[in-house]
């Protein structure tokens, strides 16, 4: 199911997880407080679950999990892993 | 799978940190499932982590329960991996193996090569024999099979190999290889020759032995027939003797086998089929017994044998000749002084009438006395003749059992007289395939036994029973004796060789095997039957002789009137036989006489003709055969006018002439009857 938080769209991300698997429930809690420190409201982030949508793997080209991808604003960019490297990720998202 | 894309293109500083920051993801685990790109389901990667972890551990498994030691060495030639198998063999744990280079497990003393083959010579897979040290130092040999390990760009990174325990199967080889060496030493250095064929009869195996004995190398004889060095006869024997082997039949056989020189090799084979595994008949091993000395041996053996019995009975023989002798010699010694006195003192008034009753009273009567006994002395000398042929001489033809039995018992007569009494039981039987003097030895010596188990003095009460019958297709003679019998502990040795119960000096212990080995060889049977208390039995069977090689007896001549007067030559070395032809020839013909062979020839070659030369064969100086020789050179004419006459034929030499020419000879003693006869033939 997505999770959209509340605020100014600044930032639309979508992030790609299988189930509960570790990496994947990683990926959520780091992207969460990357979100709530740097973007808060603004941000949108949609959290798909392969395992659920499969389909939806092959409409963004998704490869494995977690991947991420930064929709808006472009341009549109991907990130993989359980993004525990703040500094990598505020980076590929424009922060700073 | 490592793909990141940016749409639309951003700087790209910024793509290659976001590729390197997948990359590090990648690495470093962070990444939960894979989508597979057919089915667009991901996979997580979890789930495949265990897959893989149970594939590995089922390797694992193998690799450690493996019969096989394994191990992987780097491109450094050190050990990354080894199985618990290959540390067992060599007295290591893994752990104290792996690191280490693989070249410490090598004996320094191995070739150059040995460290090259375990690298599998970097990429090329081998299989080959090496050495490796034990913990302990000892060796290890194992089949190496290396196969090389490569990286994703096909570059060498490292050899694993697989080895598989030698050391007791080479020390099995090195154990058989020892033991085919003692058997090929024992086949080479045996004076015995060894024969192996296939059923077929070709030769897979001669030793050198054999090949000797023929007179060939063994390379040569193998793959050839072996009736290829046999005479046609000699492969009926052998041909045989393999179908009784192969019905279990177990002996040897007495054959012989050509020698490349063309000579005929007496042997003794005892052979043994061979069998597969299935029990298929495959063929024949034989040992090989180069029997000729031997044979010569046994000849001789059987010479000095028959020369013990006749000298036995040399004294008994004498006997039988002086008997007879002195009625001769009495008889003449009577006529003498009875025509001494008709001649001399008051003779002159003899008076017709009682002349003729006093030449029948005082001539005829003793003459024809003498003349018996004269004839009786003639048989007695041959039946000495018959003993001293030649075991050589082959059988002629079909041999009346019934007359050798006959000769036997008149030489052994002294010797039965005063024992027993003797029965004749003599059936008609044909003639018998036999060698009449080896017949006659054996008959002898089975008479004498019998007589030698009775008691001298006796000769009412005890009984030598000689018989003959005829039984399916053999001829059966009996010698029995009532004598003691036989004890049964001795019974089973009595053929064998230099076994004696007489008293030393008076047997050889040679007489029974001698007879048994004669009688063996005629094709026949020599069997005994005892009854301690009753009497022995001894029984020959012989087979008998084929029809078409009976002699038809030659029935005398009536002796006809000379046809004509006829100019004959005498040639004899004894002045007594020449004044005795020239009593009976000279009424009828015109003789001249000579005592020597080169008188004769010088008559001849002087241009002197004759009807008729009466020559002795065996003479000092120029013997018959000589004078023959000659006398075909300078008048052949008169060589063909030649009749021998003879004593006997003594030598080998004697006998062959005799048998190969086909002039008619007379043998002495003669009656004058035949003498006639025998010129009126030729004058004819």
């Amino acid at each position: 199911m997505a999770t959209i938080l509340a605020g100014k769209t600044a930032l639309r991300l979508r992030l790609y997880i299988a189930g509960n698997a570790p990496n994947s429930l990683l990926a959520i809690s780091n992207l969460k407080a990357i979100c709530d420190e740097y973007f808060g409201i603004g941000c949108v982030v949609e959290t798909i679950d392969l395992l659920v949508h499969p389909a939806r793997a092959l409409a963004d080209s998704i490869i494995v999990t977690p991947t991420l991808v930064k929709v808006y604003p472009l341009p549109v960019r991907r990130l993989i892993g359980t993004l525990s490297d703040t500094n990598q990720v505020c980076l590929a998202l424009g922060v700073k | 799978m490592t793909r990141v894309t940016a749409r639309p293109k951003g700087d790209l500083a910024q793509r290659l940190a976001d590729a390197e920051a997948t990359i590090e993801a990648l690495v470093s685990g962070q990444i939960d499932a894979v989508v597979d790109s057919k089915t667009h389901t991901p996979v997580l990667l979890a789930k495949a982590q265990d897959a893989l972890r149970e594939s590995e551990e089922r390797y694992r498994r193998i690799v450690e329960t493996s019969n096989d030691g394994i191990w992987a060495i780097d491109g450094k030639s050190k050990i990354t991996f080894v199985n618990q198998r290959l540390a067992d063999m060599l007295g290591y744990s893994p752990e104290e193996m792996i690191g280490k280079s693989f070249s410490e497990f090598i004996p320094e003393a191995s070739e150059a090569k040995a460290p090259q083959r375990f690298e599998g010579s970097r990429g090329i897979s081998e299989e080959t024999e090496v050495k490796l040290e034990r913990n302990d130092q000892s060796e290890l040999w194992v089949l190496l099979k290396t196969s090389p390990i490569r990286d994703a760009d096909g570059a060498y990174v490292g050899t694993l190999a697989m080895m598989t325990d030698r050391t007791r199967a080479r020390q099995d080889e090195e154990a058989l290889r020892k033991s085919e060496e003692q058997y090929r030493q024992i086949v080479e250095t045996t004076t015995e020759g060894i024969i192996k064929s296939d059923s077929s009869a070709r030769i897979l195996f001669v030793n050198r032995r054999f090949a000797e004995m023929l007179g060939y190398d063994p390379r040569e004889m193998v793959g050839v027939s072996m009736f290829d060095y046999m005479s046609a006869a000699a492969k009926v024997i052998a041909l045989d003797a393999a179908k009784r082997s192969r019905r279990g039949v177990k002996g040897g056989v007495d054959t012989t086998f050509r020698h490349k020189d063309g000579t005929n090799i007496s042997v003794n084979i005892a052979g043994a089929p061979l069998f597969d595994a299935e029990g298929v008949y495959t063929g024949n091993l034989g040992v090989v017994r180069d029997v000729t000395e031997q044979k010569k041996l046994q000849s001789q053996l059987m010479v000095s044998d028959r020369m013990a019995s006749v000298g036995t009975l040399a004294a008994g023989v004498a006997h039988e000749i002086n008997n007879p002798l002195a009625a001769v010699i009495a008889n003449l010694d009577y006529m003498a002084e009875s025509l001494r006195h008709m001649i001399g003192g008051d003779s002159t008034e003899v008076s017709p009438a009682k002349s003729t009753a006093w030449v029948l009273e005082e001539i005829k009567t003793p003459l024809d006395d003498a003349r018996d006994a004269a004839e009786r002395v003639r048989f007695i000398v041959r039946d000495l003749k018959m003993f001293s042929r030649s075991p050589s001489d082959e059988p002629t033809g079909a041999v009346d059992v019934k007359a050798i039995m006959e000769s036997s018992l008149r030489m052994a007569w002294n010797e039965i007289r005063h024992r027993a009494r003797l029965v004749k039981n003599y059936g008609a039987v044909p003639g018998v395939r036999a060698n009449e003097a080896r017949l006659g030895q054996v008959f002898l010596n089975l008479v004498i036994n019998a007589a030698q188990a009775l008691q001298e003095g006796h000769a009412e009460r005890n009984e030598i029973r000689v018989s003959t019958r005829l039984e399916g297709d053999r001829v059966i003679v009996e010698v029995a004796d009532t004598g003691a019998g036989i004890p049964p502990e001795i019974l089973g040795r009595i053929f064998d060789a230099f076994f004696t119960t007489k008293a030393v000096g008076v047997g050889t212990g040679l007489g029974l095997a001698i007879c048994h080995r004669i009688v063996t060889d005629m094709g026949g049977e020599l069997t005994v039957e005892t009854e301690i208390g009753t009497g022995t039995t001894f029984r020959v069977a012989l087979p008998i002789a084929r029809k078409d090689v009976v002699e038809v007896a030659v029935p005398d001549e009536p002796i006809a009137v000379a046809a004509r007067r006829g100019r004959i030559l005498v040639v004899d070395d004894e002045p007594l036989v020449i004044r005795t032809v020239k009593r009976i020839l000279s009424k009828e013909h015109d003789l001249v006489v000579t005592e020597a062979a080169t008188e004769a020839l010088a008559l001849c070659a002087s241009g002197e003709k004759f009807d008729l030369i009466l020559c002795d064969l065996m003479m000092p100086e120029m013997t018959g055969m000589d004078l023959h020789r000659e006398l075909s050179l300078v008048s052949p004419e008169q060589a063909d006018r030649m009749i021998f006459v003879t004593g006997g034929a003594f030598t080998e030499k004697a006998r062959r002439f005799l048998s190969e020419t086909p002039k008619e000879h007379l043998e002495k003693p003669f009656a004058s009857a035949n003498l006639r006869a025998i010129v009126q033939r030729y004058l004819r």
